[in-house]
């Protein structure tokens, strides 16, 4: 069974489309990244996922349920770390604590206490008095500590230090190999995203542009140099695979996808004069994907 | 219990390697310079995730294709040891892959604008240090 599914989803807030017919299938037991540009419908996926906002169309489901009709004792399974890290400001830590611990059977202090101890955060402090960095550790720790299923991170390590993130990302990591918790986790960093995640998911525009382990999604995608004696040729847009493309010193470098050998013979034939290739990093990789479609690079109409 | 030997190895976020190379490659220069001798017992899979900050699976993944190639050999409930050194590719394979590495190293190398024997000087030099150090 999958840990989350969806169906040609679609989520409309008036005029502007967050969610374009998404079709996704996540399998369990793997730690999973979500990565797109700002707007590309991440936290919008999420939130149908969780019933907090219905559909245009569509279906989605979550640990097999359909995401209309989760029950309590189903959300009690999922853990959910959004990116504003909002907890009730008024509440003390030891009461909210305790709150958690109470409504969530499977809760392991021992976990909890692993997290939350790289945190400068006093138990009988109030969330109001936290700084930005602190609310989240105190989130995240509490997510872990409910040991969940399914465990749905936004964002989670914006604005936390170097030391309390290479923390959360150990706690993280635990959870999914000992207790194979399945994790969905979005973020911007690809350094983490290459040392976390198994699957990579990139969408864009509401859609699902490319799902592959990171390992081979950089492993399919190249630059490519080109040296054209005299003009760029109008045709190298239509290269096939073709991702991002910039002109640096009088050499053309291109990002090109799935394609192996044969742009070389392409590139010939288009009038390069030399050609050459290499291997690139998944940030250069993802980037190249997502500036593919990226608003900044849509020619105007 | 075995001690477990250390495993003095980086990693790069960021390289063009993917971190399960970058695993694989580190383990076998260990082994073949010597460091980590026939027998040595390797960190767990979750003690080198920990170690490297990385998913666990990544390293499973590392030491499964190590196991397979040969390198490592995995006991039962015991971990991953040092493998004794035996030669499991076809002759056809070993030259395949010999002809890979060069034709790309030399690709690599050619308008590096170095003459030949500095190139070979080099690389001598670095296959002199990786040979296992003989204990008199």
């Amino acid at each position: 069974m999958n840990a989350l599914e969806t169906n040609g989803l679609v989520l409309r807030y008036g005029a502007k489309t967050a969610l374009d017919g998404l079709t996704l299938a996540l399998p369990r037991g793997a730690i999973h990244a979500l990565v797109g540009a700002n707007g590309a419908g991440k936290s919008s996926l999420f939130r149908v996922l969780l019933g907090f906002t219905s559909a245009t169309a569509g279906s989605a489901a979550i640990l097999g349920c359909a995401s209309t009709a989760l029950t309590p004792e189903l959300r009690g399974r999922i853990g959910f770390v959004n990116e504003e890290h909002t907890l009730p400001g008024w509440m003390r830590i030891d009461t909210l604590a305790r709150l958690q611990r109470r409504q969530y059977p499977h809760w392991s202090e021992d976990r909890y206490r692993e997290v939350v101890r790289h945190f400068d955060v006093l138990p009988t402090q109030k969330v109001a008095q936290l700084s930005r960095g602190e609310r989240a550790g105190v989130n995240l720790a509490m997510a872990l500590a409910q040991r969940p299923e399914l465990l749905i991170l936004d964002e989670p390590t914006l604005g936390l230090d170097v030391v309390a993130k290479r923390a959360f990302l150990d706690a993280l990591m635990a959870a999914g190999f000992d207790d194979e918790a399945t994790i969905v986790y979005c973020s911007h960093q690809m350094e983490e995203v290459e040392r976390l995640a198994d699957n990579l998911v990139i969408l864009e525009r509401g859609r699902l542009r490319l799902m592959a382990a990171p390992h081979e999604f950089t492993a399919r995608t190249a630059l490519w140099v080109a040296e054209f004696p005299f003009q760029e040729p109008r045709a190298l847009e239509e290269l096939p695979g073709l991702l991002q493309r910039q002109r640096i010193d009088g050499l053309t470098h291109l990002i090109v996808y799935d394609q192996g050998e044969e742009t070389a013979a392409r590139l010939k034939l288009l009038g390069a004069r030399t050609v050459q290739h290499m291997p690139v990093s998944l940030d250069r990789a993802v980037n190249g994907m997502l500036a593919a479609g990226h608003v900044s690079n849509s020619r105007a109409a | 219990m075995s001690r477990r030997s250390p495993l003095m190895l980086q990693i790069a976020t960021g390289d063009p390697r993917p971190i399960n190379r970058q695993i694989t490659d580190g383990v076998k220069r260990l082994i073949a310079a010597g460091e980590l001798a026939v027998g040595a017992s390797l960190p767990s899979v979750r003690g080198l995730a920990l170690q490297l900050s990385i998913n666990p699976n990544t390293v499973a993944k590392a030491y499964a294709e190590l196991t397979a190639e040969g390198w490592l050999e995995a006991r039962a409930g015991l971990g991953v040891f040092v493998a004794p050194p035996r030669q499991l590719l076809s002759d056809h394979e070993r030259r395949r892959r010999l002809d890979e590495a060069v034709d790309r190293f030399v690709g690599a190398v050619i308008g590096l604008d170095y003459p030949a024997e500095a190139i070979v000087a080099r690389v001598a030099g670095e296959l002199a240090q990786l040979a296992p150090k003989k204990t008199a």
